[in-house]
């Protein structure tokens, strides 16, 4: 916004500039950004020659000490009292070790000409810090649980000082990067080979994380994951990968599809597991389809989760379910056809009034709409309106899926791999998935997803240039509702009942907060956003009941540090941070290398 | 024609409570075209520090002269939520693209509500309000209409408000303040007002008198609970859109209408989808019809259609 806007009166053109000034008036007070680096920069013995070998040193520390005892009693996360044998909460620190090292060997040494491209510096600094908390927090579960720090046996102590000596290190050096890792050229292979091999360490992480038998040894598990990503994200290295990933997306897809689909015979057969994998994948599945409304196409939908019930109903209702209150039983696909398509209308009977008065004003219809379908289904029991629902007892029973033969309630053996109940419908919501994935990517890249991503920035302009914004919200708010009609009459079967109260708004704020937390508009981003928020209230019953209190702390953070979410595209970022001459001349080449990429 | 009258009657007692807390949206939103969701959360919080201001001072007692140091109470508990809630979460959004500061509230509102729930003693389940003399107690019958006490004081409570909202927006350099920054904050501004005060002071009016619907709340339900501010705040907002959001005075006309409307709607309409059951179905189905078909609302929007 240039400084002649706030010149011309205001009022004849309501809100369209009228903040912005209040804000730049703000800014200095709340940017402590100019802050921060100075102080690192002041940190004692900054650039000296000591910085390196103290590193080298903090890694073989780290490392050693994983190989020897870490606690004297052998009931604490797994088993650390015993010598040369790492268990998992060690092995990870030999990871985050590893990394640590080859990010030192970059910054001098034999891997020097990578130190051009990745700021080495900060990574060391980011792994060290993390290590070192991992160690705190490892050495306090061990003093806690057998009763003092007398416990903890040299090993502890030793990785511990290895972790300080890295993040030390890493406050010390100076990162001498002088490329953008964005102009990386590298061989098409190198690149298809670290595609997999992240798609790999995803696949062996989720099975490590699923098998963690306590809420510390997952915490911990988290702690590594995260100080690991945000390393390697502080070095750049995502920045290259977002664009290997952009120019080889054949093969991620298909190695993506091909992790998740593997992911069940990892399990062993185990129910507990997969039903946490299909309670994401089905909250991933709805997250993805509210990501084509709010992410693409900017329109705030509060009552999202009403149209999943939706189809949930349809899919209840018309089952072979002794409380099914519909006599027609036709088959399943049909059902899915059908449920999709009543969500579908009801997206169109609730947007085509809505989707005129635009903003903040859709976002409380919406939520309106989801609060009348939930009393509507309570109330429709017989007494208060027709027997449609059963109302607030909803239809229980709902038998298993059945195709051609293929019973879903049943384990079926597979290459000798047990596949159970969940196993199965982990497959069949996987597929849907797929499709929504799929119809996501096209119509992103297509004259729609244009024509949204127009409308989202800036919706007058749009419409002078021939876009019809009306057609394109009702299509964005009807196909939304859509797939989550499909998803929902899996979800009916999956869940064997179906009533009310599974549909209130929380779950709508919930997968609002996959989408916002993952990265509006980004596939990658919203699934990370629905598996943090299913998995973590899973496996972490310990904060069960903060959970929700957790909830909204982190939504009113996010918005405040990141709103453009973990993963954010990268125009995205730009609508958040508007006024940042740099970000938008990187993106611009970000978009020119993304060109190039894919022709 | 009693049951008419009675059905006018509850629905002024609901409109009322309806009108205290829509001003607070409509404040805000006419200041800075923010819609504060978290403000049914603030209405709830007044009713739980009247309680507590109760259960702390007052335990046992009923006496009328309480009542007023509950409202208090009330007041100031809502009133330091709604100003942290403006300097944390809000302020710093100031200017980002609509989609985060209604997010942000979306958490803040959860975050409360949760904050209630978790550590306020024995705020799991129901919480008994205390009765007040005078306020609470047997009905009046009027003419065959039955007038709980309880409404009357909030249909007085929202008189009286209305009538000092009226006197500060209109008659003090302050409201006066506040009329020129919904009109134009820049030049505002350039006039040597204070917007980020005049901002906060928008905060602190609505957040006062949700806090004295909360009290009325209490005592026409003689309980409360954690999750009170949701459906709560969601009719005040439908209320204030009714009303034409960011006009006061259409706050309060929107607040009556919706709560005649509702009381009409459980008494009048025949057959099974009459009665309470449905009524927050038609409350939200008239939200839907008035943004068809007048979304400037009732007496007219200071702001429509933003995008």
């Amino acid at each position: 916004m240039s400084t002649h806007d706030d010149l011309t009166p205001t009022n004849d053109l309501p809100g369209v500039d009228a903040p912005a000034p209040v804000r730049e008036t703000d800014r200095p007070a709340y940017d402590d950004d100019h802050e921060r680096t100075p102080l690192l920069e002041r940190f004692p013995g900054r650039g000296s020659a000591a910085a390196w070998p103290l590193g080298l040193l903090g890694v073989a520390l780290l490392v050693g000490g994983t190989f020897l005892s870490w606690s004297y009693t052998s009931n604490v996360l797994g088993d650390l009292s015993v010598d040369f044998y790492p268990n998992g909460v060690q092995i990870c620190m030999i990871i985050l070790g590893l990394v640590a090292l080859v990010m030192l060997l970059a910054h001098q040494g034999p891997l020097h000409r990578l130190g051009d491209w990745l700021d080495t510096a900060a990574a060391v600094r980011i792994l060290g810090l993390g290590a070192l908390a991992y160690m705190v927090i490892t050495l306090g579960i061990i003093a806690v649980r057998s009763g003092g720090l007398i416990n903890v046996n040299p090993g502890g102590w030793v990785s511990t000082v290895g972790a300080l000596l890295i993040a030390l290190s890493g406050l010390m050096l100076v990162s001498h990067q002088s490329k953008d890792p964005l102009f990386a050229q590298t061989s098409s292979w190198v690149e298809i080979i670290t595609i997999v091999v992240l798609l790999a360490a995803v696949l062996f992480g989720a099975t490590y994380a699923l098998g963690t038998s306590t809420g510390g040894a997952f915490s911990l598990f988290l702690v590594f994951a995260f100080a690991l990503a945000w390393g390697l994200a502080k070095a750049g290295f995502f920045t290259w990968v977002g664009l290997i990933a952009q120019k080889n997306r054949q093969v991620l897809m298909l190695g993506a599809f091909a992790v998740a689909f593997l992911f069940p015979f990892t399990q062993g057969g185990s129910d507990e597991n997969m039903s946490i994998a299909t309670q994401v994948l089905i909250f991933a599945a709805t997250a993805l389809g509210l990501n084509i409304v709010v992410g693409l196409a900017g329109l705030l939908d509060l009552g999202y989760i009403a149209f999943l019930g939706a189809g949930a109903y349809v899919g209840a209702t018309m089952s072979n379910s002794a409380f099914a209150t519909i006599g027609w039983k036709p088959p399943f696909l049909v059902v899915v056809l059908i449920g999709a398509c009543f969500s579908a209308v009801l997206g169109l009977i609730i947007g085509s009034p809505t989707l005129r008065v635009s903003g903040d004003y859709l976002a409380i219809v919406t939520l309106a709409f989801g609060e009348i379908f939930r009393f509507t289904m309570g109330n429709l029991d017989g007494t208060n309106g027709p027997d449609l629902t059963n109302g607030p007892n909803g239809i229980p029973a709902i038998p298993e899926l059945n195709f051609f033969g293929f019973d879903f309630g049943q384990p079926h053996e597979i290459l000798g791999i047990t596949i159970g109940r969940f196993a199965n419908y982990y497959f069949l919501l996987l597929v849907i998935a797929a499709i929504i994935i799929l119809v996501f990517t096209r119509l992103n890249n297509s004259r729609i997803g244009r024509g949204w991503v127009a409308i989202r920035e800036d919706e007058k302009a749009a419409e002078a240039m021939g876009v019809n914004v009306f057609g394109l919200k009702l299509f964005a708010f009807a196909g939304g509702a859509f797939l989550a009609g499909m998803a929902g009459t899996v979800k009916a079967h999956h869940d064997v009942s179906v009533s009310p109260d599974q549909y209130i708004f929380l779950e709508s704020a919930f997968l609002l907060a996959a989408v916002v937390l993952g990265g509006m508009g980004t596939v990658a981003g919203v699934l990370i956003g629905a598996t943090i928020l299913k998995l973590l209230p899973e496996k972490l019953r310990f904060i069960n009941d903060y959970r929700l209190m957790i909830f909204g702390l982190v939504l009113v953070l996010m918005m405040r540090f990141r709103p453009e979410g973990l993963v954010a595209s990268q125009r995205r970022k730009l609508e958040f941070h508007e006024d940042d001459e740099d970000l938008a001349e990187r993106i611009e080449e970000v978009h020119l290398e993304e060109e190039e990429a894919k022709a | 024609m009693t049951a008419f009258l009675q059905a006018i009657m509850d629905g002024l007692t609901l409109g009322s409570l309806y009108a205290l807390i829509a001003v607070g949206y409509t404040v805000v939103y006419g200041i800075v075209q923010l819609i504060n969701f978290a403000h049914g959360e603030v209405f709830m919080i007044g009713a739980f520090g009247a309680l507590a201001t109760w259960t702390v001072l007052f335990k046992g007692q009923t006496g009328l002269w309480v009542l007023p140091i509950m409202i208090l109470g009330a007041v100031i508990v809502s009133v330091l939520t709604a100003v942290i809630m403006e300097r944390i979460a809000y302020r710093p959004l100031r200017g980002a693209p609509r989609l985060a500061p209604l997010i942000t509230a979306i958490g803040i509102s959860v975050f409360l509500q949760e904050a209630v729930r978790l550590f306020y003693p024995g705020a799991k389940s129901k919480l008994t309000f205390p009765e007040i003399d005078v306020v609470t107690g047997s009905a009046i019958q009027v003419g065959g209409v039955t007038v709980q006490r309880a409404a009357l004081f909030t249909i007085g409570a929202l008189a009286l408000s209305a009538a000092l909202l009226w006197f500060f927006v209109n008659r003090t350099r302050l409201g006066q303040g506040m009329q020129a920054v919904s009109q134009d904050p820049d030049t505002a501004q350039l006039m040597g007002i204070n917007v980020n005060r005049i901002i906060v002071i928008a905060f602190a009016l609505g957040a006062a008198l949700a806090a004295v619907a909360g009290v009325a709340q209490g005592l026409l339900n003689s309980n409360i609970d954690f999750r009170m501010g949701f459906l709560a705040g969601l009719k005040a907002f439908t209320a204030a859109v009714l009303g034409g959001i960011g006009n006061i005075q259409g706050a309060v006309v929107g607040g009556l209408t919706l709560g005649i409307a509702e009381s009409m709607a459980t008494q009048f309409i025949p057959g099974q989808f009459g009665g309470s059951a449905w009524k927050d179905v038609w409350a939200f189905a008239l939200l839907i019809l008035v943004l068809v078909f007048r979304p400037q609302g009732l007496l007219g929007a200071r702001v429509v259609d933003r995008a």
